[in-house]
C-alpha cells in the first residue's frame, strides 16, 4: 500500500496524500537548506546529491563499486540458496537427521554476521572471499529454516494421496512435497536475497574495501556527504530492484502460484 | 500466573527445546579442529587456544569493560527503540490520513540497511556515546515502527463498532483495545529489532573504536591475535543466543493468553 | 451373524473383504480400541454403504482398507490376497479435495497423477481424457483445480481415481462438504461412473438418506469401538432418481430401519 493501492491490473489509485508529503519533505529540505536555515554541516540539499550522483556516475565509480557489491551478493546468495535448499530437504525430511541436527542450528543461528568479519579478514585478508564468509552462513538460516518448514507443513491428506496412489518414496518426494513446499521456499529465497544486500554492503564496510559498502565509509570519511548520500540512495535501490526482479522471475517460472495470488476465476 | 500454572508452562516450554544431542555436530566439528590444529596457528587456532586467549582477555581487565559497554549500548537504544517505535507506532497506525500520507516516507526509510546508518550518524553527530546510542535506536526502531503501526491499522475493525457502542473515549480505545491487539506484533517487531540492535552496536564499536567487543575484535584481528578473534567471535556468539533465548521467553510467558493468529484479521 | 460375510470359498470370489478387523490406536499415554471384529465383503461392482455417527472409526477403516494403517489383528483382502500396504487396484477418495489436489498441477496433470510414468505417453493422454468425460470435465483439462468450484474439484478426484481403472474405490464422505445441489448431482454422477466402469464402491458416509440412496448394501456402524450393527440389502429399483426413489414407502422403510440401527434398538 505504499505508493498508491492495486485494483485490478489496470486501475491503480495513486497515494496523493503519501506522494504529497514526501515531495512537500523534499522541498522543504531543499528551501531550509537554501535560504540558510538549516544548515547542519553536514547535511546536503537533495539538489546537492543529485548532482553528485551525476558525477560519480560520469567517472564510472558508481557503476564500478555497484558491479562489485552485485557480484558478492550474487555469489553468495547462489551458494546459500543452494546449500540451504539441500539441507532444508534433507532436514525437512528426516526427523532422525533433525533430532541430531536442530540444537546445533538454534546455537549458530542467532550469531550476529558481523562478527565474521574479523575471522574472515585473518583468514582472506581484503579480498571478496572475506565478502563472501560473511554473507554465506547468515543467509543460509531462512532458507534452510523455510525449506525445512516448508516441507514439514505439507499437509498430511498429500501424503496420503502419494500413498493410495502407490507412488515411490522418491516421487512422492519430487512430485508432492517438493512442489507444495515451493511457497514457503521462495519466502526463504526472498528474505535471503534481501539479507545477502545488507551483508554485502556490511561486509564491505568494515572489511573488503570495495563495492557500495566501502564507498559509503570512504566519502564520509572524505566529508563529502553529498555523495555518501548517492551512495545510500543506491544501496536502498538496489535493494528494491533485486526483490523485484525476484518476484519477477517466481512469477514466470512458477505460473500456478503466483496465478493463485490472483484469484480463482468463477 | 498461577503456581500449578507456571509448572504446566515450563514443563511445555523444555518439551520444545530441540533434544541436546543435536549439539553433536557442533561437538564433533571443535573435537576435530582441536585435533588437528597444528600448534598455535595465525588462521585456525585449536578451541583450547581460544580458552587460555579469553582467559587473558578477562585477566588483563579487557573483556568484561567491553562487554559491558556493548551490552549497555545494545540494551539503552533497544529500548529508546522500543518507547519511540511503539508510540509512534500506534499514533501513525490509528490515524489513517496520517499512515497514508507518512507511508512512502516510512518505507523509503526502511529500505536502508540498518548498517548503512551508522556512517551517516557519524558525519552527522560525530563520534561519542550519544552518537552511538542514537544510531543503535535508529536502526531498532524501524521494524518496531513498522510491525506497530500496520497492526495497529488493522485492528479488528468489529472492535471499533465495539468500542463505539459502549461510547469508550478514544484514550480508552487505544489503551484497552488497540494495545492489547497488538501486542504479538510489537513483540514481533522487537524479534527483528534485536539482532539488527547488536549488529549496529558491534558496527559502530568497530568502525569508530568507540570501546566494546567490536573494537576489540577489529584490534585484535589487526594484531593478528587469532585466537582472540576466534575467542570474542564465541563471546558474540554466546551474547546473541543468550539474548534471542531470553527474549522467545519472555514473549512466550507474554503471549500465553493469545489466541493463536487466527483472531487477527487477515489482510 | 450380521449378515454380510460369507463363508471362506466364497470368500474368494469377492472383489474385497475383511475379516475380523480391529484395530487400536495410541491415546493419551496408553492406547484405545478404534475398530472391533469388522468383517463384510463386497461383491463385484457393488456399490457398498457404510453409515454411522462421527466418531466411530469410519475414516479409520476407510485407511485400513486402503492400506494406509495397519489394522492390530483380522485381515483385509482384494480377490483373495491379504493386503500389506496400498494395494493395487484401490483407491482412496478423500473427504478434503483441496487438500487431496495437487494445487499446483493442471487438472489434467492431477488425473495423470496414478498413470504417468506407468503408461506410454500416447495412452496416458487417451486415459486421463477418457476419466475427464466420466466426471464431464473434459472442457476443464488445462484449469487449476482453485479455478474450479467445490464439486468440480471433487469430480476431479474421482476422475483421478478412475483414471488408473480400480477395482474399488474407497469413498471417505466425499461428498460431505458441498452443498446440497451439488451434493445430489454427484451423487446421480457416482452412480452413473459404477454403471459404466463397473467397479466397486466402498462409501462412507454420516447421511443415512445418502447411504440409502445411493447403496446396494449398506452396513451400520455404531459404538466406540465402532462395529458393524446390521447390514442391509437396499431392494430399491434402479435408476435410482433423487426425487421418485426418496418418495418411496421402502426408501422410508430402510431410512426408519437405519436410524433404529443407529440408536441401538435394533440387535
Amino acid at each position: 500500500m505504499t505508493v498508491g493501492r492495486f485494483s485490478g491490473r489496470l486501475s491503480w489509485r495513486p497515494n496523493i496524500a503519501g506522494l504529497v508529503t514526501m515531495a512537500v519533505c523534499g522541498l522543504v529540505w531543499e528551501t531550509a537548506i537554501q535560504i540558510g536555515i538549516l544548515h547542519y554541516q553536514y547535511l546536503p540539499a537533495p539538489s546537492a546529491i543529485v548532482l553528485g550522483a551525476g558525477e560519480l556516475a560520469a567517472s564510472g565509480e558508481l557503476v564500478a563499486a555497484t558491479l562489485h557489491t552485485l557480484e558478492s551478493v550474487f555469489l553468495g546468495w547462489a551458494i546459500a540458496v543452494a546449500a540451504g535448499v539441500s539441507f532444508g530437504l534433507l532436514l525437512g525430511s528426516s526427523p532422525l537427521l533433525r533430532r541430531y541436527s536442530m540444537a546445533t542450528i538454534e546455537v549458530l543461528r542467532p550469531m550476529p554476521a558481523i562478527a565474521f568479519v574479523p575471522v574472515a579478514l585473518l583468514l582472506f585478508g581484503f579480498s571478496i572471499q572475506t565478502e563472501l564468509m560473511v554473507i554465506i552462513l547468515p543467509s543460509l538460516w531462512p532458507v534452510l529454516i523455510n525449506t525445512m518448514g516448508g516441507l514439514m507443513g505439507v499437509h498430511a491428506r498429500l501424503g496420503d494421496v502419494g500413498r493410495t496412489f502407490r507412488l515411490s518414496r522418491a516421487a512422492i518426494l519430487y512430485k508432492v512435497f517438493v512442489p507444495a513446499a515451493t511457497p514457503a521456499i521462495m519466502v526463504g529465497v526472498r528474505i535471503s536475497l534481501t539479507l545477502a544486500v545488507v551483508l554485502a554492503v556490511l561486509a564491505e564496510m568494515v572489511g573488503n574495501p570495495e563495492g557500495l559498502g566501502y564507498a559509503v565509509v570512504s566519502q564520509q570519511q572524505a566529508l563529502r556527504p553529498d555523495l555518501m548520500f548517492v551512495y545510500v540512495a543506491v544501496i536502498g535501490l538496489l535493494g528494491l530492484a533485486l526483490n523485484a526482479l525476484l518476484v519477477g522471475v517466481v512469477s514466470a517460472s512458477f505460473p500456478a502460484a503466483s496465478a493463485e495470488l490472483k484469484g480463482p476465476r468463477s | 500466573m498461577k503456581r500449578g500454572e507456571l509448572g504446566a508452562f515450563l514443563r511445555q516450554a523444555a518439551a520444545e527445546v530441540p533434544p541436546a544431542r543435536g549439539l553433536i555436530p557442533l561437538l564433533a566439528l571443535l573435537t576435530v579442529w582441536q585435533l588437528l590444529a597444528p600448534g598455535p596457528s595465525a588462521y585456525f587456532p585449536a578451541p583450547f587456544e581460544w580458552w587460555s586467549a579469553a582467559v587473558l582477555l578477562w585477566d588483563s581487565g579487557q573483556l568484561l569493560p567491553a562487554f559491558a559497554a556493548t551490552v549497555t549500548t545494545f540494551v539503552e537504544g533497544l529500548a529508546v527503540a522500543v518507547a519511540i517505535g511503539v508510540g509512534l507506532g500506534v499514533a501513525i497506525g490509528t490515524s489513517r490520513p496520517v499512515e497514508r500520507a507518512l507511508g512512502p516516507l516510512l518505507e523509503f526509510m526502511r529500505a536502508i540497511p540498518a548498517p548503512v546508518t551508522v556512517p551517516i550518524a557519524t558525519l552527522l553527530l560525530g563520534y561519542d556515546v550519544t552518537m552511538k546510542l542514537t544510531v543503535v535506536a535508529l536502526s531498532a526502531i524501524w521494524p518496531i515502527l513498522l510491525n506497530t503501526s500496520s497492526a495497529a491499522a488493522r485492528v479488528e475493525p468489529l472492535l471499533f463498532d465495539v468500542a463505539r457502542t459502549f461510547r469508550l473515549s478514544t484514550a480508552d480505545w487505544i489503551r484497552q483495545i488497540v494495545v492489547p491487539s497488538i501486542v504479538p506484533f510489537i513483540l514481533l517487531g522487537i524479534r527483528v529489532a534485536i539482532p539488527l540492535a547488536i549488529v549496529v552496536t558491534l558496527l559502530v564499536e568497530m568502525l569508530t573504536s568507540l570501546p566494546g567487543i567490536g573494537a576489540l575484535m577489529i584490534q585484535a584481528q589487526r594484531n593478528f591475535q587469532s585466537a582472540q578473534v576466534y575467542a570474542l567471535l564465541v563471546v558474540v556468539g554466546l551474547f546473541g543466543f543468550v539474548v534471542n533465548d531470553l527474549f522467545a521467553i519472555i514473549e512466550a510467558i507474554v503471549l500465553r493468553r493469545w489466541p493463536a493468529r487466527g483472531a487477527f484479521r487477515s489482510s | 451373524m450380521a449378515g454380510g460375510e460369507t463363508t471362506g470359498q466364497q470368500q474368494r470370489d469377492f472383489v474385497f473383504s475383511c475379516r475380523s478387523v480391529s484395530l487400536k490406536l495410541p491415546y493419551q499415554g496408553g492406547t484405545r480400541w478404534i475398530l472391533a471384529d469388522i468383517s463384510f465383503d463386497i461383491h463385484r461392482g457393488e456399490l457398498f454403504t457404510i453409515v454411522g455417527p462421527s466418531g466411530t472409526g469410519k475414516t479409520t477403516l476407510i485407511r485400513v482398507l486402503g492400506g494406509l494403517t495397519p489394522c492390530t489383528s483380522g485381515s483385509v483382502r482384494i480377490n483373495g490376497q491379504e493386503i500389506a500396504g496400498p494395494p493395487e487396484g484401490v483407491i482412496i477418495v478423500f473427504q478434503d479435495y483441496s487438500h487431496a489436489l495437487l494445487q499446483w498441477r493442471t487438472v489434467f496433470r492431477n488425473v495423470a497423477l496414478g498413470i504417468e510414468g506407468r503408461v506410454a505417453a500416447s495412452e496416458l493422454r487417451s486415459q486421463v481424457l477418457a476419466a475427464l468425460r466420466l466426471v464431464g470435465l473434459e472442457k476443464n483439462a488445462d484449469d487449476y483445480p482453485w479455478q474450479l468450484s467445490g464439486g468440480m474439484q471433487q469430480r476431479v478426484q474421482i476422475a483421478r481415481a478412475l483414471a488408473v481403472r480400480p477395482a474399488v474405490l474407497l469413498m471417505d464422505e466425499p461428498f460431505a462438504a458441498l452443498d446440497a445441489m451439488t451434493k445430489a448431482s454427484l451423487q446421480d454422477e457416482l452412480l452413473r461412473v459404477k454403471q459404466e466402469t463397473g467397479c466397486s464402491i466402498v462409501f462412507i458416509t454420516h447421511d443415512i438418506e445418502e447411504a440409502v440412496y445411493l447403496g446396494d448394501r449398506i452396513a451400520v456402524i455404531n459404538g466406540s469401538p465402532g462395529r458393524i450393527e446390521r447390514t442391509f440389502d437396499i431392494t430399491l429399483p434402479k435408476p435410482r432418481n433423487q426425487i421418485i426413489t426418496r418418495q418411496l414407502t421402502e426408501f422410508l422403510k430402510f431410512r426408519y430401519a437405519v436410524h433404529q440401527a443407529i440408536a441401538g434398538m435394533i440387535r
